[in-house]
């Protein structure tokens, strides 16, 4: 005869407390006995498990008490049952068993008499069919496995044969069936595991003792898995449960391996630890890399504490030979692994560890609607989402446009220089000279696209288009909440008439802070906006991506700097911290350009240039270009492609609710034309001053459009109207699609760029000789030294060779004799390259050099030679100082990045766990 | 202003208000379009001259520099073993060298190169090289044009000198009046370094009357002339301009005499070529004679000598296809002298003429035209010795050739010729005659731009060099 004592611990549980007793009481095999133990809840739990046990039967402890402390202190009191083979049933209040669950788990003990512990399957109690365990092993990395795929549906495909039982190496104590003797002569769960890992370190401890554990199929319990998917607050502890699971799992495996193999385990465990803090490091999550260290630290610096949890399990470890078959396989690391680069792709957190139960997941991942969706496949998960679709759908436009552009030889033009050499000249360029910091980013970029750095610039220009709407709707998802408006702005931003622009002049300087706006805007929100940790986190990251978009395009600052000025006066009284998160964000890309903004003070106008090849434009902007945000100059469509944009947001002007924010996002506008008027008289094309503009335009009437929602709820001509204004609103969009499609994206950027260095000169050039190409332009010749290969990006940005030279170049174009060529020679020039179309008089005059011998002449291009000495110029000696400040700016972007990195360990906010209407919750 | 703000449309209002000043201020601040400004070359004084006389050997060299405002410099006349300087502008150097001397480098750097002229001019009474023989000394080049008779019409040398450092290879290409003569013996010739080689052109191509020469480096340099020695007398064929679709051959004198016209078309397509001779008296096309037809690659030949014979003269051709063309005119007399013109370029920077006489036997001539629009020039001697003469100042109407006889020194002087600035452009050639038993010795030579002054062209660094300009 059983006898079954349940016993349910509750802390602040509530929410599934009732669920959870009416499932205990309602069980087709009744229990004998039932316990409560409320842990300090505040929820009126002790209630709940008063009203179903009797007051007398509800043992109340401490808040801070764990769970194997409450159900030692309830099997401390509970009188033996005399006669009877006595059994506890160990049920978490956020647990709720089948009604045949005990029964089907004393059937179970009775088939198998030598058996000490019995779980059942646990499912979700969400998401019904989703099965969580079927008892758990451990990894030797201490991890605990389930050996279920993510998300498993339990269609009876774990359901053990033929008798419903497994043979495993724990059980979860949710639904624990326990012997009581057995608990007795073990010991019972370990007081000193207050929350994770408990059941494990018993489980094994009983296995260790010849008994058997069995999780029997058959019988089934829901659970809320709530402490470790953050759904309460844990009061056992104050560290987070992440934190705890490993520590937990690294003690339970130190306490209970022989002690050879314990050691073997603890170094190799000491430097899986290591490997995982450093990938979670590159990762950005330093707070999964702070917890990993804490785990591991916490075990090697308590020797002691092990030292006595070892002792007190000597026994267990007698019969380790008993557990070790049990352990999972080795294989399963590379299961996991997989998982891990399955779940990157789909946005997941890219270390996160999959694990089902202890494992905690990112919290993001789990938010809304999310938490019920119900498909599995990576892909359409990812497709649902509107921004994968928009993503989509801009890269098809944006490759239809481009298609000129996608195949054929070297990609320049405009402002871009043909792009030839890989990661490494990047680098060796960055560190041997002083090279413009954009080099840095670009070489970061192409040695992440395995080193081709054509790569990296096509991804950046010709993907301006897509990434940039992609940015723009995800970083405007903490602000425009209504997902159709989102869309829109994210649409009509990617294909403002600055982006065609971009792409087609080759403005990769423009292209990179075209792509960060909407990120700056979002990060500024952060910091004007956000309590205080993530407010500063967001200066940060704010410094240091307006640092990158500063080295391509200064004049970014110029503005971000007057906003900021703009925004310290309006919140600088309002918020605390705000005026010193807007010194970080700021000051930090002072600091981090430092000397090479130097430079740029000392020539101000250089202000006005980004990266690449200086390209002036009209200063004849017409004034209706600039008001409706066309930069003008190649790629920029008609003036009215925008009209649509600039209509409805004229509109918005008239929702009275939302006029103050429309007109701020009028008053950004206006700022941003009257600093492109400027800028563009100067000669400057004012794509990024536009692209401000059209932010606030943007956002502000994103802020506004859930109007559009309103209308077309309520009927009638309103709803006409509604249905206009989308028109009017989307027409923006498409237009500027449709047009650059037929336009297509060739403006002066090709794809079919001859190499200008010929290659006899490439080949028989030696380290420090140059070609000096000259070209016939349309005012007199140009010239450029190529340096024994194609200038690498930024290259174009040196000291120009000055006046002495061009003097030099000039005589000898002239062909006056003396001794210019000589002096060129001097300055390290062994070629002369002349491309199509030859001027006669250019042709004469270096035929006439007698220090220079022709080498090849054609209809395509003339190569000279210089018969006479090249001293080989040197490479310009890098000032002691440089190699210094380049360590220096490496260890400030690392200080910066972890400064800015998520920290996910405060102010999360607990998961609030909506139970959906449209799920009939199973009668229990 | 509150009750604007609280008005549904205030706020429309004021943001429209607002982009109309926008627009006003890039309306406003908008500048005028501007005229591209196109930087003019810059004239600059050549600085180092290299010239080769080709075969001086009995012949009277002669160099000079006009007088410069220059500062330092030196010419160097590798005459034989003990070179000559000569360090003052203005002064003629002129010297009759011994038979059989290499052919000879003038050099001349700094201020001496601005205007450096060299010529050498051979007078035989007798023999089978009777006759005025004279060749400006030229300058190496890679690619070099001649047109004249052809082997068959005489005995035709080509001299070629490499006075560079590097090797340079020679290539010829002979076109006749049947068309391009493909010769084995026409490429690969290899002049080393300081190597000098004369090459019998009969060798080359035996059978062609007239022939177009084009000799072309594949590398380096090289000083080429030809000398034509025909049943019709000696002289050395002037350097042509490259193929062009307009060619100007000046220099035709006034005095009497045949004159015939060669004209090669070297492309691939056969020419018509329109002729206009610029006279004295205005620019006519002669009658009958209005076109030539060339075919591909051949050499058309136009006897001009009724209609130009007598007055002086400019031949203008114009084609659709690039041509070169050369003219040959006959001295009178029962044993007659030839002389050499040829397509030349015009003088907008001044030409100057290295060896002029006039005694009571020689007469030189020189032949201006300004066959586009009227020109000014100032014609300067410097005689060898003595005090120069005032300057002459000559005015060309437009479509009209004038000539003048240059009465100068008897042992000899240059001629400097300079057009005014704002003057069209003139093209011009000095031609000698020397009455002699026998019959007249003549020589001409088309006016060579002077190297005085070269064009610098606007140039700027432009890291966007290493793009196609945008066609």
């Amino acid at each position: 005869m059983h006898s079954v004592t349940a016993i349910v611990v509750a802390h602040d549980g509530s929410r599934w407390l009732r669920d959870t007793l009416r499932a205990v009481l309602a069980q087709t095999r009744p229990v004998d006995r039932g316990v409560g133990v409320d842990n300090g809840s505040r929820d009126g739990s002790r209630d709940l498990l008063g009203e179903a046990f009797g007051k007398h039967s509800v043992v109340q402890m401490p808040r801070g008490s764990g769970f194997a402390e409450a159900v030692h202190e309830v099997v401390r009191r509970l009188p033996k049952a005399p006669g009877d083979t006595e059994w506890i049933w160990l049920i978490h209040d956020d647990c709720a068993p089948d009604a045949r669950a005990l029964e089907f788990l004393l059937h179970a003990a009775d088939e198998y008499p030598e058996t000490a512990v019995l779980g059942p399957k646990l499912r979700d109690w969400l998401d019904r069919k989703l099965l969580l365990e079927v008892g758990v092993t451990v990894a030797r990395s201490g991890r605990r496995e389930t050996g279920l795929e993510a998300r498993e549906y339990d269609q009876g495909q774990h359901d053990a044969e033929p008798r419903g039982v497994r043979d495993v190496l724990a059980v979860s104590s949710a639904g624990m069936l326990i012997r009581r003797d057995v608990w007795d002569e073990i010991g019972g769960l370990d007081a000193r595991l207050p929350l994770f890992r408990d059941d494990l370190d018993f489980c094994w401890r009983t296995r260790a003792a010849g008994h058997r554990v069995l999780a029997v199929t058959s019988a089934v319990a829901w659970h809320a898995e709530a402490s470790s998917k953050r759904r309460r607050r844990i009061a056992a502890s104050d560290d987070h449960p992440r934190r705890l699971a490993r520590r937990y799992s690294l003690f339970v495996l130190m306490a209970n391996l022989p002690f050879w193999t314990m050691l073997w385990s603890l170094l190799r465990n000491t430097v899986g630890s290591l490997i995982r803090t450093v990938l979670f490091l590159v990762a950005k999550q330093p707070a999964h890399a702070v917890d990993e260290l804490a785990a591991i630290g916490s075990v090697l610096f308590h020797p002691l504490r092990l030292r006595r949890a070892r002792k007190a399990r000597k026994a267990s470890r007698a019969g380790y030979q008993l557990v070790k078959p049990m352990f999972s396989p080795p294989s399963l690391a590379f299961r996991r692994a997989w998982e891990m680069v399955q779940n990157q792709l789909s946005g997941g957190g890219p270390m996160d560890s999959a694990g089902r139960h202890h494992a905690v997941q990112q919290p993001g991942a789990e938010e809304g609607d999310e938490l019920l969706n119900d498909d599995d496949g990576f892909l359409r998960r990812a497709f649902a989402s509107p921004g994968v679709r928009l993503f989509v759908l801009l890269t098809a436009v944006a490759l239809a446009a481009e298609r000129e552009l996608l195949t054929g030889g070297l990609l320049g033009g405009g402002a871009l220089v043909p792009v030839a050499g890989g990661a490494s000249d990047l680098w060796a360029f960055y560190i041997g000279e002083q090279a413009p910091p954009y080099v840095a980013v670009l070489a970061v970029l192409s040695t992440i696209t395995f080193g081709k750095t054509w790569l990296a610039v096509s991804i950046l220009l010709l993907g301006c288009v897509p990434l940039s709407g992609l940015s723009a709707y995800l970083a405007t998802k903490s602000f425009v909440t209504y997902r159709p408006a989102r869309v829109w702005m994210a649409a009509t931003y990617a294909l403002l008439p600055v982006a065609t622009g971009v792409v087609a002049s080759g403005r990769i300087g423009s292209a990179v802070v075209f792509i960060l706006l909407p990120v700056y805007a979002s990060l500024a929100t952060k910091v004007l906006a956000d309590t205080r940790k993530p407010a500063r986190r967001a200066a940060w990251g704010l410094g240091l991506l307006l640092a990158v978009g500063t080295a391509f395009a200064p004049i970014l600052y110029v503005f971000v700097a007057v906003l900021g000025l703009l925004a310290a006066v309006s919140f600088g009284g309002v918020r605390r911290g705000v005026g010193g998160n807007l010194l970080i964000a700021l000051g930090a890309p002072l600091i981090l350009l430092g000397p090479w903004l130097a430079t740029i003070v000392q020539d101000p106008m250089r202000i006005l240039r980004e990266a690449g090849l200086p390209m002036t434009s009209s200063p004849r902007l017409a004034p209706e270009a600039l008001l409706t945000l066309n930069p003008g100059g190649p790629g920029a469509p008609p003036i009215w492609a925008t009209a649509g944009l600039l209509a409805v947001a004229l509109g918005a002007l008239l929702l009275r609710r939302h006029q103050f924010i429309v007109a701020v996002g009028w008053g950004v506008a206006i700022v941003g034309v009257l600093a492109a008027t400027v800028v563009s008289r100067m000669s400057t094309w004012p794509g990024v001053p536009l692209a401000f503009a059209a932010t606030g335009l943007l956002v502000s009437t994103a802020l506004a459009a859930h109007r559009v929602a309103e209308f077309r709820k309520a009927g009638g001509f309103r709803k006409a109207g509604a249905f206009l204004i989308v028109l009017v609103a989307f027409a923006t969009p498409v237009a500027a699609a449709t047009l650059w499609i037929m336009d297509r994206a060739d403006g002066p950027l090709r794809r079919d760029v001859r190499s200008p260095l010929p290659a006899i000169a490439e080949a028989q050039s030696k380290p420090g000789e140059g070609t000096l190409l000259i070209r016939t332009a349309d005012a007199g010749l140009t010239y450029t030294v190529l340096r024994g290969r194609i200038p690498v990006i930024g290259e174009s940005e040196r000291a120009a060779y000055g006046s002495d030279f061009t003097d030099a170049v000039a005589g000898l174009a002239s062909g006056r004799g003396g001794s210019d060529a000589a002096e060129l020679a001097g300055r390290g020039i062994a070629f002369v390259s002349v491309p199509a179309p030859i001027d006669p008089a250019l042709r004469r005059a270096l035929d006439s050099e007698p220090t220079m011998a022709r080498v090849t002449l054609t209809d395509r291009a003339g190569l000279w030679r210089m018969t006479g000495t090249v001293t080989p110029e040197r490479p310009p000696a890098g000032a002691s100082w440089h190699r210094w400040w380049l360590y220096g700016q490496g260890a400030l972007v690392v200080i910066v990045l972890i400064l800015a990195a998520p920290g996910a360990r405060t102010a999360e906010p607990e998961v609030v766990e909506e139970i959906p209407a449209d799920r009939e919750r199973v009668a229990v | 202003m509150r009750r604007l703000i609280e008005n549904r449309f205030g706020m429309l209002a004021l943001v429209l208000i607002a982009l109309g000043a926008v627009y006003g201020v890039a309306f406003v601040s908008r500048p005028a379009p501007a005229a591209p400004v196109k930087a003019e070359p810059v004239r600059a004084p050549i600085a180092a001259v290299s010239t080769v006389c080709p075969d001086p050997g009995g012949a009277t060299v002669t160099a000079v520099t006009p007088p410069n405002a220059g500062g330092a410099g030196q010419t160097l006349i590798e005459d034989g073993d003990e070179p000559v300087t000569v360090e003052e502008p203005g002064k003629l150097w002129q010297k009759t060298m011994a038979a059989g001397t290499d052919p000879m480098r003038v050099h001349a750097t700094g201020a001496m190169a601005t205007g450096l002229e060299a010529a050498q001019t051979r007078r035989a009474l007798t023999g089978a090289a009777r006759g005025l023989a004279g060749v400006r000394c030229v300058d190496p080049g890679a690619d070099v044009w001649f047109v004249g008779p052809g082997p068959a019409a005489g005995d035709l040398k080509l001299h070629l000198a490499n006075v560079e450092s590097a090797p340079a290879d020679v290539a010829l290409v002979v076109y006749s009046g049947e068309g391009q003569v493909i010769a084995d013996r026409a490429s690969g010739m290899l002049l080393k370094p300081g190597e000098h080689r004369v090459v019998d052109l009969k060798k080359v191509a035996p059978s062609p009357l007239v022939m177009a020469l084009n000799v072309s480096t594949g590398r380096g340099r090289v000083a080429a002339a030809v000398e034509a020695a025909t049943s019709e007398g000696v002289d050395w064929l002037p350097q042509t301009t490259r193929p062009a679709k307009r060619v100007v051959v000046p220099g035709l004198p006034g005095s009497a005499g045949r004159r015939e016209l060669y004209v090669a078309a070297p492309g691939e397509s056969d020419a018509v070529v329109n002729v206009k001779a610029v006279l004295k008296d205005g620019s006519y096309a002669l009658e009958n004679r209005e076109t030539v037809e060339v075919p591909a690659g051949s050499v058309a030949t136009l006897d001009l000598s009724t209609g130009v014979t007598g007055q002086p003269a400019a031949i203008v051709l114009t084609s659709e296809i690039p041509v070169v063309a050369g003219l040959k005119m006959v001295g009178t007399g029962s044993r007659t002298d030839v002389a050499f013109t040829a397509g030349a370029p015009s003088i907008d920077l001044g030409s100057v003429v290295a060896d002029a006489r006039s005694t009571k036997d020689v007469t030189s001539r020189l032949i201006l035209s300004a066959p586009d629009a009227a020109a000014d020039v100032t014609v300067t001697l410097l005689p060898r010795e003595g005090k120069a003469p005032k300057p002459i100042e000559v005015a060309i109407p437009a479509a009209r050739t004038k000539e003048i006889i240059l009465k100068g020194p008897a042992k000899g002087f240059s001629v400097v010729v300079t057009p005014k600035t704002g003057s069209g452009p003139v093209y011009g050639g000095r031609v000698m005659e020397e009455r002699a038993p026998g019959g007249q010795l003549v020589t001409a030579q088309p006016l060579a731009v002077a190297r005085t002054w070269t064009l610098v062209p606007p140039v700027a660094e432009e890291p966007s060099a290493v793009f196609a300009q945008p066609s």
